[in-house]
C-alpha cells in the first residue's frame, strides 16, 4: 500500500511539473484547446487516483476543476481568466497537498474539513455574474494558498535536502542503453576468451581469476538488467484491488485472471501502460460487464470474467484485455460517431464492423448514456490510444456481441531481454520467446496421434486436437526424416490465448537473449521478430511467434483464452483426482506411476547403460542410478526413455518402451495382492492399466545418488611430481591416489626408467601407464612423453580418460 | 567532392566507390548464419562484437547475379560495414581495393549505366585509381524489389 502510495505521490508530481509549463502557456491564451485538454487530463487522473487512496479533498478538489474544464471542453463555457486563476489555484492547492502526504503530515493543516469551499466555489458558473468579486476571491484563495505553501516549503526542502531521503537518480536511457551494450561487448569478450583459454588447456593460475571475472561479469549484467527491466507484475499486482474497487463501485461482480507477469518489461514502458491498462479496465467492468441479473438473464455466469495476458516476442509485448460482458454496440458507436461528426453516414454504411468498433479510440468520443464517477467523460480511450502512440505502440479492439470485448495493446521494444529457448530445424537455429512455451513434448508421432489434415497437421495434446506447423515447412528448410517420425513439439500459447503446436528437431537450451531489431528487408518477411547472440558469439533469428501464427491463420478474433479459463475453473473444481504418468514397459505391459513421483523424463543412449553389475546402472548428470525396468534381452533401439522417479532423497530410472502420457486416476483401483510391485490395476481410458507401487519399488531399489567415479592416477615418487606434475594432473580432473589404493582403473604416470626396471622385474605395472622421459628428443620406437611437454601430457590424460568413460558405458 | 576519402570496391567485376565516411570498418567475414525465406540478396546476419550485423549481398542487391550464374564473381573474405536508418549492414563485395581521394564531382556519363547499375549509381566519379561508380548507399540497402515495385506502381 506504500508502495502504491509513493507511486500516486511520484506520478502526480511529475505530471504537475509537466503541466507547470502548459498551466502558464494556458493562462496566456485560455482558448488553446490543447493545452486545455492536458491540463483537463491531469485532474481527471488525480480525480481518479483518490479514488483508490481515502483522499476525499484532493478528490473534491480535482473533481471541481475537472467539472469546470469538462464544460470548457463541452463548449458550455468559455474559458476566461477568472475560470483559469481558479483552476491553477486549485492545481496549487494540490501541488501542497501532495508534499503534506508524501511528509506524512495531516491535510488538517489545510484549514477543517470543507476548507477547500473557497476554491471550489471560485469555479460555480454562479460567481461569474460577479466577475470582480470572483477574482478578488481568486487572489485571497490562491494567496492564502501561496502564504501555506510558503510556510510550508521551509520544511519541505529541508525534508529534500536530506541526501538520505532520497536514494534514487534520474539517468537519460540512452547512457544505460550504452552500459548495456558494452556488458553485453563484454560478456562475448568473455566468451571468447574462455574458448582459447579451453583450448590452451587447463592453467590453474589464469582460471581462478577468470572464475572471478565471470562470476562478478554476470552479476553486472544482472544489475544492468535489472536497472531497465521490471516484471510486469508490478504492474498485475495492483490490478485485483483496482477490479474489487471498481466492481464494488458498479454493484457488479467481477473475476480477474492475470497470465504472463513474469514478461519483463523497460521500466519506462511500465509507466506508460500503467494509465492505459487502468482505463481499459474500469472502462471494461463499467461499461462492458453487465449487471449480476442482467448476467443471468442472459444465461451467463453471474460473475463476470475480465482476463488479462501478456505477451512478449522480441521487441513487442502484446497484452490482450478480455471481458466476456455485453460487448460493443456497431450501431451505437455508428449513430455516435455520426451525430459527433467523426464520419459522415456515406463513410458508415461502408465501413465494416471492426472499423467501426475502433472509432472509440477518437478524440472526443464516448457513449456512455449516464457519467459515472468510474470511467469518465470519454477522456479514457482517445488518452489510451495517445499514450501508446506516443511510444510507438498501438491498440485495437474486437468484440462479439453478447460475448464480450478483447482489446490488444502492442508496445513494442527497442532493446530488451527476454528469455528465450534455442530449437534446431535442418543445421538452423532458431530463438523462441520462453514466454509463449507451455510446453514441451518429445512422442513418437503415433503417441500424438498426428495426423494430416489437407495442408495441415494435427496433434492430440491433453486430449484436445492442437493445430501443429512444421518449422521445417514454415521456413522452408529441407525435412529431417527425424522430425516427422520423432518430432519435438513446442506448444505456443499466444496472447489470444489459441494453442498450437511447433515442430521442431531438437531444443538446445535456454536462457536470456538480448534481443536486437533486425533490418526492415529481414523484418518484412514476417517471420522474425529480432536478432540475438547465444553466448558463443552466433547469431541467431528470434522467431515473430504471433506472426507466424496468423500468417497461418492459427489466430481467433474470439476469447480463447476466457472460454479456456473458464473451462480450466470448472475443471479444477471437479477435479481432485490424482494423476499419473501412462506408459508401456518394457515387457509390454500398460503401466502408470503416480505422477508425483517422475521428475523427469530422460533419454539415454543405449550405450550408456552399465549392465555389468547385478543391477544395471546408468549415469545421468555426473549420478549414478539404479535402472529398473529393462528387458533381459539386450536392447535393439539406440536411445531408452527414462522416467526419473524420485522419492525426495533417493532416484532411480524405470526404463520404459514409450510414454504416453499424463492421465487423471479416475477408475477404481483394484488392489492386486500377488504382486508386491503393484499397487493395483485401474482402469485408464477403458483398458486396464498396472499402478506401480511407488513404496516396495523404493524400499527395494530406491538408494541416494552417488557421484560418478572420478578418474585415478598414480604418480612417481618425489618432490617434482608432488610439486609441478600433481596440480597438472589434478586440474585435468584426475584424483590422485597412493600406490596402494591404485585399483584396475587407476592411470599410472611413471618415469620411462621406472618403467623399464619394472617391466624387467616383472613388477605389477597398472594397465594404463603414461610414461615420462627426461629428454625433450624422444628415442626412436619409445612411447613416452617428454616430462615438460605439457601438451603432450594433457592429451595423454585426456585420451585414457575417454577411453575410460568409453569402457564404462 | 574533391579530395573527399572513397574506398574502392569491385563490385561485380566493376570498380565502384563509397564515401568512406559511410563506411565504419572492414571486417573480416565469420560465419554468416542464413536466414531462411529471405530475399536472395539477403546474405544472412553475422555478428561484430555484441552486435548483429545484416550481410548483403551486393552483386544480388543491385540485381545482377541470377541463380544460375552463382560463382562468377570472387567474393572478398572481407566485408564494409555500414549502417543505414539505425541498422548495421555487412556489404559482400568481390573485393575491397584500396582507399583513395575523389579527383573530380560526381558526373554522369551519356548512355546512363543500364537499368540496375542506375539505380544504385549516384553517378561516375574520378579518382586517384581511375573513374569509378559512385554508390548510393540506400538505394543499394532498398534491394532490387524497389525498383521492381516501382515498375509495377507505374504499370
Amino acid at each position: 500500500m506504500d508502495d502504491l502510495l509513493a507511486e500516486f505521490i511520484a506520478e502526480t508530481r511529475e505530471m504537475l511539473e509537466a503541466s507547470g509549463g502548459e498551466l502558464v502557456a494556458w493562462e496566456a491564451d485560455p482558448a488553446d484547446r490543447a493545452r486545455l485538454d492536458t491540463i483537463f487530463r491531469f485532474v481527471h487522473t488525480v480525480k481518479g487516483n483518490c479514488g483508490f487512496f481515502d483522499f476525499p479533498r484532493l478528490a473534491s478538489l480535482s473533481h471541481a476543476a475537472e467539472d469546470a474544464l469538462a464544460d470548457c471542453r463541452a463548449g458550455r463555457r468559455d474559458p476566461d481568466q477568472h475560470l483559469v486563476s481558479g483552476v491553477l489555484a486549485i492545481i496549487d492547492r494540490i501541488a501542497q497537498m501532495i508534499d503534506a502526504i508524501e511528509a506524512g503530515e495531516d491535510l488538517a493543516a489545510f484549514g477543517p474539513e470543507g476548507g477547500d469551499e473557497d476554491l471550489i466555489a471560485l469555479l460555480d458558473v454562479s460567481h461569474e455574474t460577479s466577475f470582480s468579486a470572483g477574482l478578488e476571491g481568486v487572489k485571497e484563495g490562491s494567496g492564502g494558498g501561496l502564504a501555506a505553501a510558503s510556510e510550508d516549503q521551509g520544511t519541505s526542502t529541508a525534508r529534500r535536502a536530506d541526501p538520505a531521503a532520497q536514494r534514487t537518480i534520474r539517468l537519460p536511457v540512452e547512457l544505460l542503453d550504452r552500459v548495456m551494450s558494452g556488458v553485453s561487448d563484454m560478456v562475448l569478450a568473455r566468451n571468447d576468451l574462455a574458448h582459447r583459454l579451453r583450448q590452451a588447456g587447463t592453467q590453474p593460475t589464469i582460471d581462478g581469476p577468470f572464475e572471478r571475472l565471470t562470476t562478478i561479469l554476470s552479476d553486472v549484467r544482472d544489475a544492468i538488467t535489472r536497472m531497465r527491466m521490471q516484471r510486469i507484475e508490478t504492474l498485475f499486482s495492483a490490478l485485483p484491488r483496482l477490479v474489487r474497487d471498481v466492481s464494488a463501485e458498479c454493484g457488479k461482480q467481477v473475476m480477474i485472471d492475470l497470465d504472463g507477469g513474469d514478461v519483463e518489461l523497460d521500466r519506462e514502458m511500465i509507466e506508460t501502460i500503467r494509465d492505459p491498462l487502468t482505463h481499459i479496465i474500469r472502462n471494461a467492468i463499467d461499461h462492458g460487464i453487465e449487471a449480476p441479473s442482467t448476467r443471468l438473464q442472459h444465461g451467463k455466469r453471474e460473475i463476470g470474467l475480465l482476463a488479462i495476458a501478456a505477451r512478449q516476442s522480441g521487441n513487442t509485448i502484446s497484452i490482450a484485455i478480455a471481458d466476456d460482458g455485453r460487448g460493443l454496440d456497431e450501431e451505437r458507436i455508428a449513430a455516435k460517431a455520426v451525430a459527433t461528426g467523426l464520419v459522415t453516414a456515406q463513410d458508415r454504411a461502408a465501413m465494416p464492423r471492426d472499423k467501426v468498433l475502433n472509432l472509440i479510440f477518437e478524440p472526443g468520443f464516448s457513449t456512455a448514456e449516464t457519467v459515472s464517477n468510474v470511467s469518465g467523460r470519454g477522456v479514457g480511450l482517445d488518452v489510451v490510444r495517445q499514450n501508446l502512440e506516443k511510444v510507438g505502440g498501438s491498440i485495437k479492439v474486437a468484440s462479439a456481441p453478447g460475448h464480450g470485448t478483447t482489446f490488444t495493446l502492442q508496445i513494442p521494444l527497442t532493446l530488451s531481454i527476454i528469455a528465450g529457448l534455442t530449437v534446431e530445424v535442418a543445421g538452423h537455429r532458431f530463438a523462441i520467446p520462453q514466454s509463449y512455451v507451455e510446453e514441451i513434448v518429445q512422442a513418437s508421432s503415433r503417441a500424438l496421434d498426428f495426423t494430416r489434415m489437407g495442408e495441415t497437421a494435427l496433434v492430440t495434446f491433453r486430449g484436445k486436437r492442437v493445430p501443429c506447423l512444421m518449422l521445417g515447412e514454415v521456413l522452408g528448410l529441407a525435412e529431417d526424416e527425424a522430425t516427422a517420425t520423432e518430432p519435438t513439439l513446442v506448444m505456443l500459447r499466444l496472447a489470444s490465448g489459441d494453442l498450437f503446436a511447433l515442430a521442431v528437431e531438437g531444443i538446445h537450451n535456454h536462457g536470456d537473449l538480448v534481443v536486437k531489431p533486425l533490418a526492415p528487408a529481414v523484418m518484412k518477411s514476417g517471420l522474425y521478430a529480432g536478432s540475438t547472440l547465444l553466448d558463443d558469439g552466433t547469431p541467431v533469428l528470434l522467431l515473430d511467434v504471433a506472426n507466424i501464427a496468423a500468417q497461418h491463420a492459427l489466430v481467433s478474433d474470439t476469447r480463447a483464452r476466457v472460454l479456456g479459463a473458464e473451462e480450466d475453473a470448472a475443471g479444477a473444481s471437479a477435479d481432485t483426482a490424482p494423476r499419473a504418468m501412462l506408459f508401456t514397459d518394457f515387457a509390454g505391459r500398460r503401466s502408470a506411476v503416480r505422477l508425483e513421483l517422475v521428475q523427469r523424463i530422460e533419454t539415454a543412449p543405449a550405450s550408456a547403460i552399465d549392465r555389468s553389475a547385478a543391477r544395471p546402472r546408468v549415469v545421468i548428470d555426473g549420478l549414478i542410478l539404479p535402472l529398473l525396468g529393462l528387458p533381459d534381452a539386450p536392447l535393439t533401439q539406440n536411445r531408452v526413455r527414462l522416467l526419473r522417479l524420485s522419492d525426495g532423497t533417493c532416484e532411480l530410472l524405470y526404463a520404459v518402451r514409450e510414454v504416453e502420457d499424463a492421465v487423471e486416476l479416475t477408475g477404481a483401483l483394484s488392489p492386486v495382492p500377488e504382486d508386491p510391485l503393484v499397487e493395483a490395476i485401474t482402469l485408464i481410458g477403458g483398458t486396464p492399466a498396472t499402478l506401480i507401487d511407488a513404496h516396495e519399488l523404493f524400499a527395494r531399489h530406491g538408494e541416494p545418488p552417488l557421484a560418478a567415479e572420478r578418474l585415478r592416477c598414480t604418480l612417481p615418487e618425489g618432490e617434482w611430481a608432488r610439486a609441478i606434475l600433481a596440480p597438472l594432473v589434478a586440474a585435468a580432473g584426475y584424483d590422485i591416489v597412493g600406490a596402494d589404493e591404485a585399483d584396475d582403473g587407476t592411470v599410472g604416470i611413471l618415469f620411462e626408467d621406472v618403467y623399464e626396471v619394472a617391466e624387467a622385474l616383472g613388477r605389477p605395472i597398472p594397465p594404463r601407464v603414461i610414461r615420462l622421459r627426461d629428454q625433450p628428443e624422444a628415442p626412436a620406437g619409445s612411447e613416452t612423453i617428454y616430462r615438460y611437454d605439457r601438451e603432450a601430457l594433457l592429451a595423454a590424460l585426456a585420451a585414457v580418460a575417454s577411453a575410460r568413460t568409453g569402457e564404462a558405458a | 567532392m574533391t579530395g573527399d576519402l572513397l574506398v574502392i570496391l569491385q563490385i561485380a567485376g566493376r570498380r565502384c566507390a563509397l564515401s568512406a565516411l559511410e563506411v565504419k570498418s572492414v571486417i573480416e567475414t565469420g560465419t554468416i548464419t542464413p536466414i531462411p525465406r529471405a530475399p536472395a540478396w539477403i546474405a544472412g546476419i553475422t555478428a561484430l562484437r555484441s552486435q548483429a550485423l545484416t550481410v548483403i549481398d551486393c552483386r544480388r542487391a543491385i540485381g545482377l547475379v541470377s541463380d544460375a550464374a552463382d560463382g562468377e564473381w570472387p567474393t572478398d573474405h572481407r566485408a564494409a560495414v555500414v549502417a543505414e536508418g539505425g541498422h548495421s549492414y555487412a556489404l559482400l563485395v568481390d573485393g575491397i581495393e584500396d582507399i583513395t581521394t575523389a579527383a573530380g564531382e560526381v558526373g554522369q556519363i551519356p548512355g546512363g549505366f543500364g537499368a540496375e547499375w542506375s539505380r544504385v549509381a549516384r553517378g561516375m566519379i574520378e579518382t586517384m585509381a581511375g573513374p569509378a561508380l559512385l554508390v548510393d548507399l540506400g538505394a543499394l540497402l532498398a534491394g532490387p524489389e524497389a525498383v521492381r515495385g516501382e515498375i509495377e506502381a507505374a504499370a
